[in-house]
């Protein structure tokens, strides 16, 4: 008798989950975005009858249901719980947890992509940055700062500084490596928080010759709850954070302009409404962007700074505004380098800084 | 389509079970039409128009064995059917399967450039093929008798459970159940519990072990550890893999009415290599045995014939699993052992503790997979190679230590579940009473628990291919 009820009991949980789940699935609507994973999510793939003999048309298929699997963001919580867990692997889809932090493994080196990525920091500058003052720097990621003392593997930071120095002439390394520390990124994203780079963008304005502060009065602005890119990515759960832009007299008043195949929109430095979106760093300079031009009216200088850039230029930018009247930001992993003299006309004697992080130098194939 | 598939789990098997069960037990034909059906589309959504080549197959095999026993008696009739039924079995094996090996090898040796055929293998032709060899054959031997009901034989070729990665089932195993079959609540409930465990071995335990093979594949580091971490993870998936879909077959067999016979039994723990394919893919080597070796006369023979038929099982048996020489070698490799097994090496491993035996039959299965884990003979001298830390390689580097610690919580499981430790323990404890209750109310929880847990690594990505689908 015992054992009838728990053979029935074994094939009610096997049939309430068998289903149940997909019964979920034809109630609930499909979702358009993966807030936590920041992608678009695979729609109900739409297949003409001819197609059904084509092998892609059940792979569409098997993506839909993945992606649109009902309660998708728990059971990767699940699997993440018990890959740690469980069956105690270090990391989770490459991201790690040090404390409170996460962490995203990038290794190893790839000297041929920092060659590739100085290669093409110098053509750009002989193509069109004849007569402006050239500056590089590089941001150090996360794992700079706790891999190699954790156990992780962790990139030569030393030789890839070694590789960019050695083959990028002609212009003023900025070192900043040494002015970061850990906590002056998100706990649960890749980026460095606005607030804490002050002292940063200080270093590199008086590397540049400026004689002004960037420490000026900034009214900070809080936006929560705030979940970074590594949050979705390893799926544990987490405390929210919460993310902080400064605003000054400045930041309110210059006028900002991204450059789009359709020509240029107006925008603003810091644009809350992005929080939201699939990426709330978007919120600052609209997030990925080819060509972002900010005019400082307030600034009469006349000086002018090209920065090529990565997200992490997004909120440095608004820290160096006060000491420009303009600020041209490119991101090289947008517009193809041959081009930019579509958007821009570089001026004689501006200022212009290569600034990118490690993990883009060490992944600089999206460099175009 | 896999098992270990969103599309499987909550798509096809619930309405294959609705439609199944909707049926009244006692209108058995209308329910193998049912699983007839769904085993096509099983195939059909895997494959494509490759289902014509499968039921070409059942067509050749179901009317070379009606027209045998409509001639048994006569002398050359039944011969040249059955000649004509391997043929085609062969022939169909031969062309998806094996054209290109030998085309290669004729324009390698002839310094020639035939055309390759490029035919697309369909996967699981190897076992339906061997199925249907075994049905005609038996029907020759008049071990049992046609089956003349097109749709009944077509649900014993096909039935998706086993259609596409064993067990190779003999029609004799099923012949009453197409017929007759009950179906229980602890028979359902066992099909559930088999069916949930193969599915966790193969995806917690082989696709995990299939990444971290990925990882050490695409990495750049080539030391010595990486090179054994790499075949021990290969070591692991394999079992985890084809013995979880075998789970996986069986469990769903038996939540359908039948019966499959077992194919793993705890190989790892063999004490000899002729132990272990005792334990290993039980139905392949059951059906070497009886359809080639004991054909071939076995072991009652001449000791050099004797050799001869293990030599030539065995090349048989690897070259089945593909047309590469890596797996003939392999083939090779496992006949010389069985030879030096029953030559001398039986009686030593008799006489000395059973650990040693068990270490020596565990090096050889792991050094056997180093050889049919590779594409080519080369890749499998330079996995040695890489093993022996020939050429100056480092013992050990960043990646290889960190992936050593970040996987050794999983070999341990996997070697810990490859043992009857776990089911021992669960035998000891079930002595209590008290204990025993509280299993019976855990086993549904853990069913449960499981069954969510593989769904979320499902959904999280981590999608594989089943190994043996390519043989």
């Amino acid at each position: 008798m015992r054992d009838k009820i728990k053979n029935i009991a074994v094939i009610a949980v096997f049939l309430l989950v068998v289903f149940g789940l997909p019964v979920a699935n034809l109630v609930l609507p499909d979702a358009d975005v993966s807030v936590n994973e920041r992608r678009m999510l695979r729609q109900v793939p739409n297949p003409q009858l001819s197609d059904f003999l084509d092998k892609r048309v059940y792979q569409e298929y098997e993506e839909y249901f993945l992606d649109q699997f009902v309660g998708r963001d728990a059971f990767r919580t699940i699997k993440a719980i018990a890959a740690y867990g469980l069956l105690r692997v270090r990391d989770n889809n490459g991201v790690y947890v040090v404390g409170r932090g996460l962490y995203k493994t990038e290794y190893p080196l790839d000297e041929r992509a920092i060659l590739r990525a100085a290669d093409k920091f110098s053509v750009v500058s002989a193509k069109y940055l004849a007569g402006l003052n050239l500056y590089y720097s590089i941001i150090p990621d996360k794992n700079y700062f706790v891999a190699e003392q954790n156990g992780y593997p962790s990139l030569d930071y030393a030789r890839l500084v070694e590789l960019m120095t050695d083959n990028m002439p002609g212009m003023v390394y900025i070192d900043i490596f040494g002015d970061l520390a850990i906590e002056d990124y998100y706990l649960t994203d890749l980026h460095w928080r606005q607030e804490a780079i002050l002292h940063v963008a200080e270093k590199i304005l008086a590397s540049m010759g400026s004689g002004y502060s960037a420490l000026h009065n900034y009214t900070p602005n809080e936006m929560a709850p705030f979940y970074g890119a590594y949050y979705g990515q390893a799926a544990l759960p987490a405390r929210p954070e919460t993310l902080v832009y400064l605003t000054s007299a400045t930041t309110k008043a210059a006028t900002v302009y991204v450059y789009e195949a359709t020509g240029r929109r107006e925008i603003q430095v810091y644009n809350p409404d992005l929080f939201s979106g699939i990426d709330p760093y978007n919120l600052f300079l609209a997030g990925p962007q080819m060509v972002v031009e900010i005019e400082n009216h307030a600034c009469d200088t006349g000086r002018e700074l090209y920065m090529f850039r990565d997200s992490f230029g997004s909120s440095l930018a608004p820290l160096l505004l006060d000491n420009y009247s303009k600020i041209t930001l490119i991101d090289l992993r947008y517009i193809d380098y041959n081009y930019l003299d579509m958007f821009i006309t570089f001026t004689p004697g501006a200022d212009a800084i290569f600034i990118y992080g490690t993990q883009i130098l060490n992944n600089s194939g999206m460099l175009q | 389509m896999v098992f270990s598939s969103i599309s499987f789990l909550f798509v096809f098997l619930p309405a294959v079970l609705l439609l199944y069960y909707a049926v009244p037990q006692r209108f058995l034909g209308a329910r193998n039409g049912i699983l007839l059906a769904a085993s096509l589309l099983f195939y059909f959504y895997g494959e494509q128009l490759m289902v014509l080549a499968l039921l070409f197959s059942v067509a050749i095999n179901y009317t070379c064995s009606l027209l045998i026993e409509r001639f048994r008696g006569e002398r050359i009739i039944p011969k040249i059917t059955l000649a004509v039924s391997l043929l085609a079995n062969l022939g169909l094996l031969g062309y998806f399967k094996y054209c290109d090996f030998f085309i290669e090898n004729i324009n390698s040796m002839l310094n020639i450039s035939l055309p390759l055929l490029k035919a697309v293998m369909p996967i699981g032709i190897s076992f339906y093929t061997f199925q249907n060899m075994s049905y005609t054959v038996d029907i020759y031997l008049a071990r049992t008798k046609a089956q003349r009901n097109l749709v009944k034989f077509a649900t014993y070729v096909a039935m998706f459970p086993q259609l596409v990665a064993g067990p190779i089932v003999r029609y004799t195993e099923v012949e009453r159940e197409l017929d007759n079959r009950a179906i229980t609540i602890a028979g359902f409930s066992y099909g559930v519990r088999r069916f949930v465990l193969g599915l966790a071995k193969k995806v917690l335990v082989a696709n995990t072990m299939a990444e971290l093979g990925s990882i050490i594949s695409y990495s750049g580091e080539s030391s010595v550890l990486f090179a054994w971490m790499g075949a021990a993870a290969f070591f692991f998936q394999i079992y985890f893999d084809f013995s979880g879909y075998s789970d996986m077959a069986i469990g769903l067999g038996a939540m359908l009415g039948f019966k499959f016979p077992e194919n793993f039994n705890l190989p790892y723990m063999a004490r000899s290599v002729t132990d272990f394919w005792r334990r290993w893919h039980m139905t392949l080597s059951r059906w070497f045995r009886d359809y080639i070796y004991i054909p071939l006369g076995g072991n009652r023979v001449s000791k050099p014939k004797w050799f001869f038929n293990i030599a030539v099982v065995w090349l048989l048996t690897g070259f089945w699993h593909g047309a590469s020489w890596n797996f003939i070698a392999w083939g090779l490799y496992f006949a010389a052992l069985l030879a030096l097994e029953k030559l001398v090496l039986l009686k030593v491993l008799g006489k000395i503790p059973r650990v040693f035996g068990h270490i020596f039959a565990m090096a050889a299965v792991f050094f056997g997979f180093v050889i049919f884990n590779a594409d080519t003979l080369s890749e499998v001298g330079r996995n040695f190679a890489a093993m022996s830390g020939m050429g100056g390689r480092a013992f050990w580097g960043v990646e290889s230590r960190y992936y050593l610690s970040s996987y050794a919580g999983l070999f341990a499981i996997a070697a810990v579940a490859s043992t009857p430790l776990v089911a021992a323990i669960g035998g000891k404890l079930r002595r209590n009473m008290v204990i025993t209750r509280v299993l019976d109310i855990a086993e549904p929880v853990a069913i449960m628990a499981l069954l969510l847990l593989t769904v979320g690594f499902l959904v999280d990505g981590s999608f594989n291919p089943f190994l043996y689908f390519r043989f």
